[in-house]
């Protein structure tokens, strides 16, 4: 199975205000897309979209050159996951019980299979989370948590990952384990797009840079090209410079 | 905290087991002491007094303590609140303005069914009308406009009981506020037949959806995301909890805490896996509906404490307690 994401001119307007006018970008097998931008640019209500969970106010979204309406929302499941910013159940679920949860669209069982459970613990193992398996998830550090729902969307085996701020509340060992998971994801083909106010995690792990700016995608380019230029950095902030390490990464400094 | 591994499937024998010895047991509670000799002869009164006036209350108790906990623990997990009772959306608030209005109209008999009955169950699905509709306006059915709805239906129908009272003589006045706490009772077989069978129906609708209800308990969105059908799913939880909760409470009035008491207690022994604690739930809410029942009629013999009120007493302090053990997280 492979993906391929088309967004074309989609928009999203509330209250007056259009946060998404005329969004076009087209993702393929194997791109781990950084999502950039100031707060409010619209990178979630994207992610969101494009998820399924918000209606678009115009323009279309196709996977695999069918419009998202067409799919059901079980298959829309089976391909993608979706890692939403918080997640705070009330009721006492435990962590292996919300990772599980991603087995959901894949069996009509009661209850899930030893190959499901096999593929619970690979999840959790891959983030480092299996020792927490038997604690509440109310019970979990932001960090914890945040290593918990990602598992629970690798468990979910997508073809299509999006993260809504994946390495939020990680400590920086975990954070660069989380963008390298996602480099390993891409070996097997799978796209992911990683909404990251990291401009260096994203020049070091991403193979794409796109930044959203007034409503529209302000740049849209390969890693490479966006680690050689400059003129991006002000889209955040005027105060940034692009040097060079001793081992001769790009790196974006303050000022 | 750590919790040791849930060994699940073993609980739902203890509560099956525990449900058929209530069944078998608690009719031989009460004021008037059964002998067992009679019994098995078949002689009179005792025979009929089990059959026909035990037996048969201790089985409205059972399912009726077992929908309405079943319902509390739907409700809970689809408007993500542990707080959540089957009373919540108004449901009942609308089948108890419906029963206040037959009493005060002096009603028998509906079309062949005692009118409190029928009554109350015309209320409930006039509210559940009002607020379903009140939630379809958005595309979305959200559980944050069902909760609002749910509010303001309590509150329109609490005010017109006020205003019954108001209008009453004080014996209909009394009928009403000993409807109002919640009692079990015995009924003819018939009834109760139907009683079971929509129980049955509405929570077999329920359980089936329990993987789902899951996903809904952690998040809405988390349960799109996993392939459920939002809107399929909030209304026919909608719909199958209203029934449970309508069709209960026309027979036995507002009994509360059952639908609280029941899922919280068991979540916090056997954790939020719907599959395993929602059949427990309702079979645990049912022997302690049931229980209520049989030590309301023993404990001041020859008079007896409502179903209702034994579960307020209990129940009081229990939730007390739960409010107490959430500040402090």
């Amino acid at each position: 199975m492979s993906i391929r994401l088309g967004i074309e001119n989609v928009a999203w307007r509330v209250g007056g205000r259009a946060v998404l006018s005329g969004v076009s970008l087209e993702v393929g097998e194997g791109e781990v897309v950084a999502v950039m931008g100031r707060n409010g640019a619209g990178k979630s209500t994207l992610l969101d979209i494009v998820a399924g969970l918000r209606q678009s106010t115009g323009g279309v979204v196709r996977f695999n050159d069918r419009p998202a309406a067409d799919w059901s929302p079980r298959e829309r499941a089976r391909l993608i996951a979706h890692l939403p910013q918080a997640v705070r159940p009330d009721l006492p679920f435990l962590a292996c019980e919300l990772v599980l949860m991603g087995r959901y669209p894949h069996t009509d069982r009661w209850f899930e299979s030893d190959e499901d459970r096999a593929a619970v613990e690979r999840a959790m193992r891959r983030t480092d989370c299996w020792g927490l398996r038997d604690r509440l998830v109310q019970t979990l550090s932001g960090g914890e948590r945040q290593r918990v729902l990602l598992a629970a969307c690798f468990a979910q085996s997508p073809q299509l990952l999006l993260l809504d701020e994946p390495s939020s509340h990680l400590d920086i060992d975990q954070q660069l384990h989380c963008f390298s998971l996602l480099r390993e994801e891409r070996e097997r083909g799978v796209a992911c797009l990683a909404v990251t106010h990291d401009l260096n995690l994203a020049l070091t792990y991403a193979t794409r840079i796109i930044v959203l700016a007034e409503g529209g995608v302000a740049l849209d380019v390969p890693v490479e090209e966006a680690s050689q230029r400059t003129d991006w950095l002000h889209l955040f902030s005027p105060r940034l410079t692009l040097s060079t390490t001793a081992s001769g990464r790009s790196w974006v400094a303050y000022e | 905290m750590t919790t040791a591994p849930r060994h699940s499937g073993q609980w739902l024998w203890i509560f099956a087991a525990a449900f058929c010895a209530a069944a078998l047991l608690l009719p031989f509670i009460g004021p008037f002491g059964l002998d067992f000799g009679r019994v098995r002869a078949r002689e009179e009164p005792d025979w009929s007094i089990l059959i026909q006036l035990r037996l048969s209350r201790t089985l409205l108790g059972l399912c009726a303590g077992g929908a309405l906990s079943l319902a509390g623990s739907l409700f809970q997990a689809m408007l993500r609140d542990a707080l959540a009772t089957p009373y919540t959306l108004g449901i009942s608030a609308g089948a108890s303005l419906g029963a206040v209005v037959a009493i005060w109209l002096g009603l028998q008999q509906i079309a062949g069914m005692p009118a409190i009955w029928m009554a109350a169950l015309a209320g409930a699905a006039v509210v559940l009308a009002l607020v379903v509709g009140g939630a379809l306006q958005q595309r979305r059915v959200s559980a944050f406009s069902l909760l609002l709805t749910g509010l303001a239906a309590n509150s329109m129908c609490s005010a017109l009981i006020i205003v019954v009272y108001g209008l009453v003589s004080p014996t209909k006045s009394f009928s009403m506020t000993r409807w109002l706490i919640g009692s079990i009772d015995s009924v003819d077989y018939t009834a109760l037949a139907g009683f079971v069978a929509m129980i049955a129906l509405s929570a077999a609708i329920v359980m089936r959806q329990a993987r789902s209800w899951n996903l809904m308990a952690v998040d809405p969105s988390w349960a799109a995301t996993r392939g459920a059908h939002l809107n399929r799913l909030m209304l026919s939880g909608f719909g199958a909890g209203s029934v449970l909760t309508a069709a209960t409470v026309a027979l036995t009035g507002p009994i509360g805490f059952v639908g609280l008491v029941v899922p919280h207690v068991i979540r916090t022994r056997i954790g939020a896996d719907h599959r395993v604690l929602m059949p427990c739930a309702f079979l645990g809410g049912g022997v302690l509906l049931a229980g209520c029942d049989a030590i309301g009629r023993v404990i001041v013999a020859p008079s007896e404490i409502p179903a209702g009120a034994v579960m307020a007493i209990l129940g009081g302090p229990y939730l007390v307690w739960v409010l107490r053990q959430r500040s402090a997280l």
